[in-house]
Order: C-alpha cells, then structure tokens, then sequence
C-alpha cells in the first residue's frame, strides 16, 4: 500500500526537487495546501504560473524583467556612464538596498566556476561587450562574489574589458561590519589590507 | 564523541540550506571525507576563507552516531591557494586537481602520499605558475599511488608486447592498445619516446623536475593520455578537463 494518495505523493515529489526542501519539509508543506482554501491553493499555482510565463530577461543587462528593457536600463535618471556587474539578479537586489548606487547593472548569471564546468562560454558575457563597445560607459564596478570563483571572474573581466579603456575596479573585501579582528582569518584580514583607504 | 585533528585540504564546498556548507575534504589522518561546517554561508562566519577551494587547513573534527556526516568544530588556516587561483588558467588547473582527487580516492583511506602529492602540485603551481609539468606529474604519481599505471610496454588487451610497432590509445581502455586490439575510434599515439621521458623525469620530486627539455605541446599530449586513463578508471568524465583543454 502505498504512504499517499497519488497527487498528494506527486506534490511532495515536486516540492523535494526544490532547492533547501527535504522530505519532510516536502510533506508538511504538502499537508498545509491540502488544508488550505482551493482559492489558496490556485493562488499560489496561478503565481508559479505567472512568473514562468511572464518573466523574462532583460536584453541589455539580464535582469530578470516583464518588460524588456527592464525598469533599471530604461530609467534616465540613473547615471549611464557606470555598470555594477552582478553574478545573479538576486545580487543585484543586495547592492540596490544600499541605496547608494545609481548606476546600470549586468547580471552574468553565474561565476568561473570549473568545477561547475562554468567557463566564460557559459557566463552572459556576449552583450556586455557589446554594451562596453558601445562608447558611453566609462566605469565597470565587479560586484561579483568575494570567494575563488567570484576573484577569478572579476581578473577575466578586467582583462577582457581595461583594453577598451574603461575604468575598471572592484567591491572591497574583508572584515564584515559587527565582526571582531580576533576572529577573521589571515585570507580575510589579507584583503582588508589590500583594500585599506585613507581615510 | 571525541574531537580528532587533522590537516586537510578542501577539495570543494556544497551549499546545505541557508547558512550551512558540506566540505569535501582530503585529510591527512582520516583520508578523503564529507564534513558539515555549520553557519559557513554566513557573512560573519568564523571560517572566513578557510573552506575556499583548495585551502590547507588544519581541523578539528567530530562524528555522531548514525550519521553519515562528520562535523566540522573549527579550523584554522594553513595555507591559502586564494590569489593563485585569481588567474583562470591556473584555477582551471587546480580545480581539476581538486576533482581527480575528489572523484579519484576512496573515501575513509588514509592516503600520506596521496596528500604529499596534491599539496606539492598546488604548491608548484603557485610559484612558478605552471600547469602543464604539475599536472602530468600529478596524474602520473596519482595513477601510480592508486594501482592504475598500466605497463607501456604491453597491450592492454591482448598483453602482446609493443615493442617498436604503432600503438593506439582510446577512451574507455585502460592503457595502449596494438594494432589489432584498436577500437575504431582508436587514436595513434605519437608520443612514446616523450612518454618515456616523462615517466623517467616523474621519478624524481617535482622540484628537480625543471621542464626545460619538454615543450608545453609534448607535455601536453602525455597529459591527455593520463587523463584518458584516470577517465577510464573513473568511468566517468571529468567536468574540468574540456576546461583545461580550452586554457
């Protein structure tokens, strides 16, 4: 005999392939929507749906969109000479809640990662360039990740890119803010010193 | 459960939940083994970059019964392959090391050599930047350690000696193959002499192994040849390898 009835099994099936949901974080979840509305339910189905059907990427910087160009690329009131480039849209989101940056994005959706089998082939390079080629921008901020794979994407892309004479830097790494000194190890502390400013 | 100290060297890391990694890790006292570093994804993590690619680490470590996981209780950084690995060429390279030995030792066997062998290719590669001379010698002393070297004297299939007549090599076989044995799709080797070069100049340390008498095409194909045979053994293929050709 078997645990579930059928579509119930299949819906824990489904919920298990998402990324973070185990077995039984698949059933109670399973069991919470059969306990709920039918109106609940085809809300939540509806905005799955939704968000396959609508969502889209940006043609100019990757970004996730409903509309193309997405609402960061057609805004004038962002400066268009700089572009902070992002590994994924989710990134991007963390450097716009500072608030502080007023520029143009480009998402790579990924990072050099070869033991991902990610080479530059798989990164969204292509339009970058094209953008670069384009003679507006003059600064390419690399927000990409402060770990092995984020440092060697950042290399590839000041060298593919500071032959076209734009100003290329990158996001300072080392001691998070409300850490201690005591505690960071010598990798860490490295680029805090690296990354050192007159202040 | 008692906490046991290690060195290790971190072969790579997985995501698990939100702030939690699995490292897969080459001890040198416990051999290969999969630990969980609690809190890792977190900005404020006290491993910091510790459990980046490739780091030397020395670790405490414990187990719990019934579970297939160890856990990490802390560490500290022994040395670190970080700015080496800046350079794509040379992360492509390492990676790949990481992954041979990954997919390569069996897990739980303490493997002294083994761990000597990795750390002195890292090594190597860190300060003369090389990848073509540490990554031959790297898969020959791997194939050797594992029980793999086939002898190149003899094919692999019928056991008839080679001798100076044309020898094949093909994905899926374990050694050269002679003129009979050769599958279709079977590829000449050209590289004997060279071969033989390199498993004379493999014996000695790394170190003394200067490089100068091999060209990096002469080098290379040996290495595709090594690589064949580590594929073979795996059954498998490696992700970085088509990576390693395109750099």
């Amino acid at each position: 005999m078997k645990d579930y009835a059928e579509p119930l099994a299949r819906l824990i099936d489904e919920l298990k392939r998402l990324p973070g949901i185990g077995q039984k974080s698949a059933q109670r979840i399973a069991f919470h929507l059969e306990r709920a509305s039918p109106e609940e339910a085809e809300r939540l189905a509806r905005a799955i749906l939704d968000a396959k059907e609508k969502i889209k990427l940006c043609s100019l910087c990757n970004n996730l969109t409903e509309q193309d160009p997405c609402e960061y690329c057609t805004d004038a009131r962002r400066d268009q000479e700089v572009v902070c480039v992002v590994e994924t849209p989710y990134n991007l989101i963390s450097v716009e809640k500072t608030r502080e940056f007023h520029g143009l994005y480009h998402v790579l959706h990924g990072a050099l990662s070869p033991l991902q089998g990610i080479g530059p082939e798989q990164l969204k390079l292509k339009n970058l360039i094209e953008r670069l080629k384009g003679g507006k921008i003059r600064e390419l901020i690399v927000a990409t990740n402060p770990n092995v794979e984020g440092e060697a994407t950042a290399i590839y892309l000041s060298k593919l890119i500071k032959p076209l004479g734009i100003k290329v830097t990158r996001i300072a790494m080392g001691i998070p803010v409300g850490s201690e000194l005591e505690f960071a190890d010598e990798v860490t502390m490295l680029k805090a010193i690296e990354g050192r400013r007159e202040i | 459960m008692p906490l046991r100290e290690t060195e290790a060297l971190v072969l790579r890391t997985y995501r698990l939940g939100e702030a939690d990694k699995i490292a897969s890790l080459f001890t040198r006292q416990l051999g290969r083994l999969r630990a969980v570093a609690a809190g890792a994804q977190r900005p404020k993590s006290r491993y910091g970059g510790m459990l980046e690619p490739l780091s030397y680490i020395r670790l405490w470590i414990f187990e719990r019964e019934n579970r297939d996981l160890l856990r990490i209780n802390s560490a500290e950084l022994l040395e670190s392959f970080f700015d080496m690995q800046k350079d794509y060429r040379l992360q492509v390279a390492a990676q790949f090391v990481a992954e041979v030995a990954d997919r390569f030792l069996p897990e739980r066997e303490v493997n002294d050599r083994a761990f000597r062998l990795v750390l002195a290719v890292l090594r190597t590669m860190k300060q003369s930047g090389e990848t073509n001379r540490p990554l031959v010698y790297f898969d020959y002393w791997l194939l050797r350690l594992g029980g793999f070297l086939p002898d190149f004297g003899h094919c692999t299939s019928c056991g008839r000696g080679l001798a100076d007549a044309p020898v094949y090599y093909a994905a899926g076989f374990e050694g050269l193959l002679c003129e009979d044995c050769r599958p279709p799709q079977a590829m000449l080797f050209t590289a004997r002499e060279r071969l033989a070069r390199v498993v004379e100049r493999c014996q000695a340390t790394l170190s003394h192994w200067t490089g100068e008498e091999e060209s990096a095409g002469d080098l290379r194909e040996v290495r595709h040849f090594f690589e064949e045979l580590i594929e073979a053994h795996l059954e498998r293929k490696l992700v970085t390898r088509p990576l390693l050709d395109e750099v």
